[in-house]
Order: C-alpha cells, then sequence, then structure tokens
C-alpha cells in the first residue's frame, strides 16, 4: 500500500491556516494511515478498535466456504458510481500480485479464493476450505476508482512491479 | 483525496496534502479540513509549536512517555491519551540452540522476576495498562479468566541461578524511548543478583543478547492474532528471534479453519498458549500520546493509526 497525489480537483474554496490541520506522523508505517485516509475498503475499524461496514454496508456467511457482500450506494469523488463491480475489480487487481502487501503474507487471500459480482450490490466470495481472515484481508483490500487504476495503480514506477507495494 | 506529496514505505516527500471530500457518503465521517502531513519540521519541533500555539502544528503523533511528561504547561495545547490496541514485549533471544531462553520454565522466571506496574509507573510514568499477555481485558479473544504473571523474585531467582543465569549482566535491546522500561527492569532484576543493560537498537543486533523489546499494534477488526500473535511467533514472523514453533503454527492453523464463535475461542485459546508457554517477557500496553492543539478537535484511533476524516477545527 502506499499514497501518491491523484490531482487537484480544482474550483475548491480558497485554503489558509483557518482550515488546514497540520499533524506531525514519526511512524515509520504513516504511508499506512495516509492509505486509509484516503482509499476506502469493504470494511474499516472504529475509534475503539471494532471492526464496522465500510463500502460495503453488510455481509453474512452462507456457509463455510462462501461470503455474500452488499455493497453501499456511494459515489466516488471524481463522480463514478461506486458498485459491486468496482469491489470485483479490486479484488482481480490485488489477486494480480504474489504478495502485495507490505505488512506481509498473512494479507493475501489464496489463489483459489474467487470473487463474483452476483448483481450491482451483492458480491459473492468463496474461500475453498474457509478463511476466518476474510474479513480482516478485506480491510486491506482498496476499492479506488477506475481513474485510480488507470492513471496510478499501486506499481512502483521505479521497479513496475505492485509486489510489497499495495 | 490526496493532492499533494507521497509516502511510501523507504520516502516521504517533505509535506503531504489531503483535501477533503464534501460529497461522502458517510455524514459522521465527512471531512471538513485540509490536512498537511509536514515531514520536515520533526516531532521535538512540533510538541514545542503545538505547547506555543504559533499555528505551525496542530498535532504531535507518538509521543514517547518522556515527551508527554516534559509537555510544557500551556493554556495552547495538552497532551491526549489513548488506551490504544499496543503492546510492548519483550522478544527472548532463542537463537542459539545452548540459549537458556529456549526453556519455558526460564523464561517465566524472568517474567516471575519483574513487577510489571513499578516498571510502567517508572519506565514509563504510568502511560499504559498491565495487561496479562497481548489482549487488553475486556478486548476481542481477551481470556476472562486470564491475569498478569505475579511478581515472585524469590522463584525467579532459584530457576534463573539454576539456568546459569546467577549474577548475569542481561543485555535488554530497544528502542531509546524505551530505555526507562529498561532501567526500572533493571532495578527489579537487582533484587535478585542480576542486571539489565541497555543497547540502543539503532545500531546492529548483538549476537548475545538477551531480550529485545518491542512495541507493536494491532490494526485489524477483531482479529489479533494474525496482526500481533503471528508478526512474533508465527512461521513467517518478523519479530522472532529463535526456532519456528510448530504448536503455534498448528494453533494458528486451527485458528484460520475456525468459524462463528469458535474464532474468538480459538483467539482466547493462543493467547492462553503465548502465557502458558511464557513465550515473551510480558511488559504492558503503552497508551499512544499526542500533543494536540487546542484549536482543533480530535479523536485518536485504537488501531494507532492517524485517520483523521474527524478531526474538526474548533469554533
Amino acid at each position: 500500500m502506499d499514497a501518491q497525489a491523484t490531482g487537484d480537483p480544482g474550483g475548491g474554496q480558497p485554503w489558509g491556516p483557518h482550515n488546514t490541520v497540520t499533524v506531525v506522523d514519526p511512524s515509520p508505517v504513516n504511508w499506512l494511515s495516509i492509505t486509509w485516509n484516503t482509499m476506502e475498503e469493504a470494511n474499516r475499524v472504529d475509534h475503539d478498535g471494532i471492526g464496522q461496514p465500510s463500502l460495503a454496508e453488510s455481509w453474512r456467511w452462507l456457509d463455510g466456504e462462501t461470503l455474500e457482500l452488499t455493497m453501499r450506494e456511494a459515489v466516488y469523488q471524481d463522480g463514478e458510481p461506486f458498485n459491486a463491480a468496482m469491489f470485483k475489480l479490486g479484488f482481480d487487481k490485488v489477486q494480480e500480485w504474489t504478495n502485495p502487501h507490505p505488512p506481509g503474507a498473512f494479507l493475501n487471500f489464496a489463489r483459489d479464493v474467487t470473487c463474483e459480482a452476483v448483481d450491482d450490490r451483492t458480491v459473492r466470495m468463496r474461500f475453498p476450505g474457509g478463511d476466518s481472515a476474510a474479513l480482516m484481508k478485506l480491510r486491506g483490500m482498496h476499492l479506488p476508482s477506475t481513474r485510480f487504476w488507470n492513471e496510478w495503480g499501486f506499481v512502483d514506477p521505479k521497479t513496475g512491479s505492485a509486489e510489497g507495494h499495495w | 483525496m490526496l493532492t499533494e506529496g507521497v509516502s511510501l514505505i523507504d520516502s516521504r516527500s517533505d509535506r503531504v496534502v489531503m483535501e477533503p471530500n464534501p460529497t461522502y457518503w458517510n455524514p459522521a465521517r465527512r471531512p471538513t479540513v485540509r490536512i498537511v502531513y509536514d515531514n520536515v519540521i520533526g516531532k521535538a519541533e512540533g510538541i514545542k509549536s503545538v505547547a506555543a500555539g504559533d499555528g505551525r502544528v496542530d498535532v504531535v503523533f507518538d509521543l514517547t512517555p518522556d515527551e508527554a511528561k516534559g509537555f510544557p504547561a500551556s493554556d495552547k495545547g495538552r497532551i491526549q491519551t489513548k488506551k490504544a490496541k499496543t503492546i510492548l514485549t519483550g522478544v527472548f533471544n532463542e537463537n542459539r540452540p545452548e540459549s537458556p531462553w529456549r526453556d519455558p520454565e526460564v523464561r517465566k522466571a524472568l517474567n516471575l522476576a519483574i513487577d510489571r506496574r513499578a516498571i510502567l509507573d517508572q519506565g514509563a510514568h504510568g502511560y499504559g495498562t498491565v495487561i496479562p499477555a497481548f489482549i487488553q481485558p475486556g478486548r476481542y479473544g481477551a481470556d476472562p479468566g486470564m491475569t498478569p504473571l505475579p511478581h515472585d523474585p524469590q522463584a525467579a531467582k532459584a530457576v534463573l541461578e539454576k539456568a546459569g543465569l546467577g549474577g548475569r549482566d542481561l543485555v535488554f535491546v530497544s528502542s531509546p524511548a524505551w530505555k526507562g522500561v529498561v532501567e526500572a527492569i533493571g532495578r527489579n532484576l537487582a533484587e535478585i543478583g542480576l542486571s539489565a543493560r541497555f543497547v540502543s537498537d539503532r545500531g546492529d543486533l548483538p549476537d548475545d543478547f538477551d531480550v529485545k523489546l518491542e512495541w507493536y499494534f494491532d490494526w485489524t477488526p477483531q482479529y489479533p492474532v494474525a496482526c500481533v500473535h503471528r508478526e512474533f511467533f508465527g512461521k513467517d514472523a518478523t519479530l522472532r528471534q529463535g526456532p519456528e514453533d510448530p504448536a503455534f503454527d498448528a494453533l494458528y492453523d486451527k485458528l484460520l479453519h475456525a468459524t462463528g464463535e469458535d474464532v474468538e475461542g480459538v483467539t482466547r485459546e493462543v493467547e492462553r498458549y503465548v502465557q502458558d508457554r511464557s513465550k515473551a517477557l510480558f511488559l504492558y500496553s503503552p497508551f499512544t500520546l499526542f500533543a494536540v492543539s487546542d484549536r482543533v478537535a480530535f479523536t485518536a484511533y485504537d488501531t494507532c493509526m492517524s485517520e483523521l476524516a474527524e478531526t474538526r477545527i474548533k469554533g
């Protein structure tokens, strides 16, 4: 995971100290905080450390291997609608890489995990053999707009690879 | 939306700028302010700025206990604390086959030698909570029946002497932020004829160290074992200082294949295993500490992430 500038939206209000908060975050993982400030995922973790729905408004296990998620109706900042197909796109992108997450392989989905956009709002994921870590892994699977994938993605321009760079 | 700067694992620009998204779907988390990460000013200068109220810095993250304690009296800023999902723990050096720390009884003895409350109070100004192992009481996966290991210096002394550690100057590697903690441990060890020597982790790790202090945090939605326990003891652990532990790996595999309420049950089982085997020198859960300007309303996250969507300018 990393974060990069994606261009000023333009036309905004004039900024100054009156509406700017300046922070100093010396953490070696502030890249992760910035990613979670600027990306969104199916689920998140609240102030009290409890998992909460985010771009998925709900989910349920249909059986020990099948997770069904209902996506929220939302619109990206660039105007593109979010739907189940965008979730599927995020899944397909992360699965292109062997080990995309800097924190480690424990965040990887197994290679045989599948994802289907059943309709505009419904996603069905299959985890052969089960995976109780699925929701933790979804917290690390970012769901940006098509513009992000087309113009930036998580590929490191220096190496041409997104391994360890998601 | 990120409009300026980068923050990568190996580099970051002088500043990172995030503009608010006024159309965000969740009104409770709809940002109202522009956020600037200043990567130049530095922590010490940032803390001074918050205390002085000069407007250059509003929030400084990750203060050490000494930095928080030393925050000057100010009507412009304050220290905020958060009981986050953190641990400060000691990793035993089990790298060498003859290491005494491969023996669970010896590891337990060092745990019995320390007074966690005193270490927290003397070494970290009380900024933290004593916990049984890696999970705070009341959190997901905590075992209500578990308590911190007791302080029993005489029992500790007998075992440590039998293991050939009597009179030893034990080498503790840690961040300079925890030097006071190592010194407090040393005062405990002095009661039983041992001592603790602080070695900064800013240099090469010496082969002959005994314990390495690690601060770690759990960012997960109720899945602490993968994030924390595995990182210390799993076969792919980055913080492990010894051989693989097939029993731990089997428990982790059991967790991955658990379903429903069994997931929390196995999480408790892992937590008990870690304490029963004294897999680490258990210390405490440090608070996360922030210097915050009075012009902003800031609520920290238990995950230790600097998520700022709800940060507001007062008034």
